[in-house]
C-alpha cells in the first residue's frame, strides 16, 4: 500500500516538474507574446460584435459559420484567446518565482576575495603592475583603488587578503528587480480586468431635462438639471455639459456639472457625458396662432403652451393643452396608432386637446410641415395654426461601475518602477585585487554590467585610465 | 503666410540637407561634412521646433492634435533622440540612416490630405490635459522605435558582412555589430517604456471620456500588438537561438507593426482615434 502511495506521489510530483518546466521558459514567452500579436490582429480586420446576420452577409455561409465557430467576432472574449492570455499568465507566474529567489541570493552576496583568473574573465578587465618606486605598496594602492570607485558612486567592501588586499565595489543592485516588478505589475493588472469582467457593469441611460430616472443596478435616481452645448467662436461644438443631481431617499445629494472627460461619480457608479439630442416624444413648448377662416388671416399675437399646461387663449372662450408629440409622424393603418418613424425631427407634430369654456371639443395632430392639415377648430370660425415648438434636451449618460479600475492603476503605477529599474538603473560590478609582486605590486580589476554594455564600457575605461594615472603618479 | 507652414517649409529642406551630409560623410569620410552634419541637424531641429511653437500659438492648444501634427513631433523626438546617442556614442554613420527616415517622415507629412494638416479645434473628447501627455509619451516611444529600426537594419547589413567575412568599404565604417545590436537595444530600452507609457495614459483618458480603459478599437488593439513584439524583442535577447539576428528583425518587424499602428489605423480601420 505505501508503496503504491508513494509511487503516486512520484508520478504526480514528476508531472508537476515537467508543467513547470513547461511554464518555465522564455521559448514559451516568446511564443505566446508573438501568438498574440498575430492572432490580435484578426479583431482588428473582423469587426466585432455585429449581429450575426453582419457576418453571413460580409463572408457568406461558409467563411462565416468559420468565423463564428472561431470567435473571431468576438475574438478578444473567445476561449482561445483567453487561452493564450492564462498561458502568459503562468509563464510569466513560474519564471518570475523560479528565478525570484537565485536572483535576491546574488544581490546579497558580496564575493570580496575573487582570484585573479575571475577578475580577468569578466566582460572588461585590465590588469597592469606599478613599480614599488611609485609608490606602490597595496595599502596605499588599495585606498586608490577604493576612492576613484567612491567617486563614481559605488558601494564598496574590501578586504586584506594574505598576500595583497581585494576590493568589491557594486551599485544599482535594485535594477535587477526591475523585470520580476513589472511582472507583478502585469499579473496585477489581468487580476484587475479579471476582477472587472466579473463584478463591473455598463449601461446607459437617457433622461430628459427636469427628469429624474432610476439609475439601473443602483439604489438611487439621477435628475438632469440642464443640458447645454459650449461653441467655439467659429460655431464648432466645443463640450457637451450636463448639470446632474443625484437623488437618493428623495434627497438631492450631490450635484455636479459634467462633461467629456469629466463623469460623475457616486457610490462606485461613473456616469459619463455619451450623447445628447431632443427628445423624440414630448416637447418643452409649441408655438400656435389662431387664424380667422373666413378672412384667412392671422388674429393676435402668437402664444406659447406649455407641455401638458392647459393655456387659455386671450380673447376667446378656447383653451388648450399640449398633449402629444411625435418627431417623425406615422400612422399604422392596421392598429390606428401614431408613432415616432424615427428618432429626427424630420416631421414634428403635435396633438393639442382645444376646449370650449372647458369642454373638449377636439383633438387634432398639428403639422409643422403641413401647417393646412386638421387645423380647423370645429364649430368656430378658427383654425388653429402649429408655428414652432421647443424640443426637450435629454442627455444620454454612458453608466459604469468597475471595481477592478484601481488595481489596474495601482498595477500601472508598480509598472513604471518596475520600468525605472529595468531600463535605467543598472547593476555595475567591479572587483579589484591587489598582490604583491617582486618589485611592485600586481594590479586586476575587472567588471560586469546587467545591460547596456557600452556605457559601462566607457565607465570601466575612465576607471582604469584614473587607476593607471593616479596609481603612477603618486 | 501662415508662421508654422513657413517654419515646416524650412525643417523639410533643412532635414533633407540634413540626410545628404550624412550620406555625404558615410560616403567620402571628410569630417567636415560630418561637423556640418551634425551643426545642421541643430538648424533643422530648431525650425522643427518652431514649427510646433508657431503651431501652438496659432491653434491655442499643444500641437499634438492630429496626424500632421504629431508627425512633425515625431520627427522633433526622432532628431533629438538622434543626437544624443551622436554626443554618447559618436556614431555618426548612424546619421545617414536615421535622419533619412526622418527626411522621409517629413515628406510624409507634407503629402497628408489637407484635412489631416488643417487646424482644428479640439473636439469634445480631445480636452483634456491627458491629450498632451499620452501624445507625447507615445511619440517618444515612436521615436526611439524607429531609430532601432534603423540601427537594426544596419546590424543585419554588417552581421551578414562579419559572417561572410566580406570586406565592402561603405559597410566597414559602420560599428561593429555588436554595437549596433547594443545601441538599437538602447534605443527599444527608451521606447518601450514610453509605448506603455503612452498606452496607460490614453486607457486612463479612456476611462475618463469613454467609461472604459480599455475597448479593443483598432488603435488600442494595434498599440498592444506593437507591445507584444518588444515585450518579445526583450525577451527574445536573453533566449538562446534568439539573441542577434532575430531580435533585430523583431525590432524591424516592430517598427513596421508602429507604422501601421500610426498611419495604417488612422487610414484603413475605423474607430475611436479616427482623427489622428
Amino acid at each position: 500500500m505505501e508503496k503504491i502511495e508513494k509511487q503516486e506521489v512520484k508520478i504526480l510530483q514528476t508531472i508537476g516538474d515537467k508543467i513547470w518546466a513547461f511554464f518555465n521558459s522564455l521559448k514559451l514567452t516568446l511564443t505566446v507574446l508573438l501568438s498574440l500579436a498575430v492572432v490580435s490582429i484578426i479583431g482588428t480586420v473582423v469587426e466585432q460584435g455585429k449581429p450575426l446576420e453582419f457576418y453571413a452577409k460580409t463572408y457568406g455561409e461558409r467563411i462565416s459559420s468559420y468565423v463564428l465557430t472561431l470567435g473571431f467576432h468576438d475574438m478578444y472574449h473567445a476561449w482561445w484567446f483567453f487561452t493564450l492570455l492564462v498561458f502568459l499568465a503562468a509563464n510569466i507566474i513560474v519564471c518570475t518565482i523560479d528565478r525570484f529567489p537565485q536572483k535576491w541570493k546574488a544581490s546579497l552576496e558580496k564575493r570580496v576575495d575573487v582570484a585573479p583568473q575571475f577578475i580577468k574573465n569578466l566582460g572588461n578587465s585590465a590588469s597592469f603592475t606599478v613599480n614599488t618606486i611609485n609608490g606602490g605598496d597595496v595599502f596605499s594602492v588599495k585606498n586608490r583603488v577604493i576612492e576613484i570607485l567612491k567617486k563614481k558612486r559605488y558601494k564598496i567592501k574590501n578586504t586584506d587578503v594574505s598576500d595583497g588586499a581585494a576590493v568589491f565595489a557594486w551599485k544599482g543592485t535594485a535594477g535587477r528587480f526591475g523585470s520580476d516588478i513589472v511582472h507583478v505589475s502585469l499579473i496585477t493588472i489581468l487580476t484587475g480586468a479579471i476582477i472587472g469582467s466579473f463584478f463591473g457593469f455598463k449601461d446607459y441611460i437617457s433622461i430628459n431635462e427636469n427628469e429624474t430616472v432610476n439609475a439601473p443596478k443602483s439604489n438611487f435616481q439621477v435628475r438632469l438639471d440642464k443640458f447645454w452645448l459650449d461653441y467655439y467662436e467659429s460655431g464648432e461644438i466645443k463640450q457637451y455639459n450636463s448639470q446632474l443631481t443625484v437623488v437618493e431617499n428623495g434627497k438631492d445629494v450631490l450635484s455636479k456639472k459634467i462633461w467629456v472627460n469629466e463623469p460623475l461619480k457616486y457610490k462606485g457608479v461613473w456616469f459619463y457625458q455619451s450623447n445628447y439630442g431632443m427628445a423624440y416624444d414630448r416637447i418643452k413648448e409649441a408655438r400656435l396662432v389662431l387664424k380667422d377662416k373666413k378672412k384667412n388671416q392671422i388674429i393676435g399675437e402668437p402664444f406659447v403652451v406649455k407641455w401638458l399646461e392647459p393655456f387659455k387663449i386671450p380673447g376667446t372662450n378656447l383653451a388648450v393643452n399640449l398633449a402629444g408629440f411625435v418627431s417623425d409622424f406615422g400612422f399604422d393603418e392596421k392598429t390606428k396608432q401614431i408613432y415616432p418613424r424615427s428618432p429626427e425631427h424630420n416631421n414634428p407634430a403635435i396633438q393639442v386637446i382645444v376646449y370650449d369654456n372647458e369642454k373638449p371639443i377636439s383633438g387634432p395632430w398639428l403639422f409643422l410641415n403641413y401647417p393646412e392639415i386638421f387645423a380647423t377648430i370645429p364649430n368656430t370660425n378658427y383654425d388653429l395654426i402649429f408655428m414652432g415648438y421647443q424640443g426637450l434636451q435629454y442627455t444620454g449618460l454612458s453608466m459604469t461601475k468597475d471595481p477592478g479600475t484601481n488595481i489596474v492603476w495601482i498595477g500601472s503605477i508598480i509598472m513604471a518602477l518596475g520600468f525605472i529599474l529595468a531600463f535605467f538603473i543598472f547593476n555595475k560590478k567591479v572587483w579589484g585585487r591587489i598582490q604583491k609582486a617582486e618589485n611592485g605590486v600586481d594590479i586586476y580589476i575587472g567588471g560586469m554590467i546587467n545591460k547596456n554594455k557600452i556605457m559601462f564600457e566607457r565607465e570601466f575605461s575612465e576607471i582604469t585610465a584614473c587607476l593607471k594615472t593616479e596609481v603612477t603618479q603618486k | 503666410m501662415i508662421l508654422s507652414l513657413m517654419f515646416f517649409d524650412m525643417a523639410y529642406w533643412f532635414y533633407l540637407i540634413t540626410a545628404i551630409l550624412y550620406i555625404g560623410n558615410w560616403i567620402f569620410r571628410r569630417d567636415w561634412i560630418g561637423s556640418t552634419a551634425t551643426v545642421m541637424t541643430f538648424i533643422a531641429l530648431f525650425a522643427n521646433t518652431m514649427i510646433l511653437v508657431a503651431r501652438t500659438f496659432e491653434s491655442g492648444h499643444a500641437p499634438f492634435s492630429n496626424l500632421y501634427e504629431s508627425m512633425v513631433l515625431f520627427v522633433w523626438a526622432m532628431a533629438i533622440g538622434y543626437l544624443v546617442m551622436e554626443f554618447k556614442y559618436k556614431v555618426k554613420v548612424v546619421g545617414a540612416v536615421v535622419m533619412t527616415l526622418a527626411f522621409i517622415a517629413m515628406i510624409a507629412a507634407s503629402k497628408l490630405p489637407y484635412r489631416f494638416q488643417s487646424i482644428e479645434r479640439l473636439n469634445p473628447a480631445l480636452q483634456s490635459i491627458w491629450l498632451e501627455i499620452h501624445v507625447f509619451t507615445t511619440f517618444i516611444g515612436y521615436a526611439g522605435f524607429a531609430i532601432a529600426f534603423g540601427l537594426s537594419i544596419m546590424y543585419l547589413v554588417k552581421n551578414r558582412m562579419e559572417e561572410r567575412g566580406a570586406k565592402v568599404s561603405l559597410i566597414d565604417s559602420f560599428p561593429q555589430s555588436s554595437v549596433l545590436d547594443e545601441l538599437s537595444y538602447k534605443c527599444i530600452m527608451w521606447g518601450f517604456p514610453f509605448l506603455t507609457t503612452g498606452i496607460i495614459t490614453g486607457a486612463y483618458w479612456a476611462n475618463n471620456a469613454w467609461g472604459t480603459y480599455w475597448s479593443w478599437d483598432p488603435k488600442e488593439t494595434w498599440s498592444l500588438i506593437t507591445w507584444f513584439i518588444y515585450a518579445a524583442y526583450l525577451h527574445a535577447r536573453v533566449t538562446r537561438g534568439w539573441r542577434g539576428k532575430r531580435a533585430a528583425w523583431l525590432s524591424i518587424i516592430g517598427f513596421l507593426a508602429v507604422i501601421f499602428l500610426y498611419w495604417g489605423v488612422s487610414f484603413v480601420l475605423p474607430g475611436l482615434h479616427a482623427y489622428a
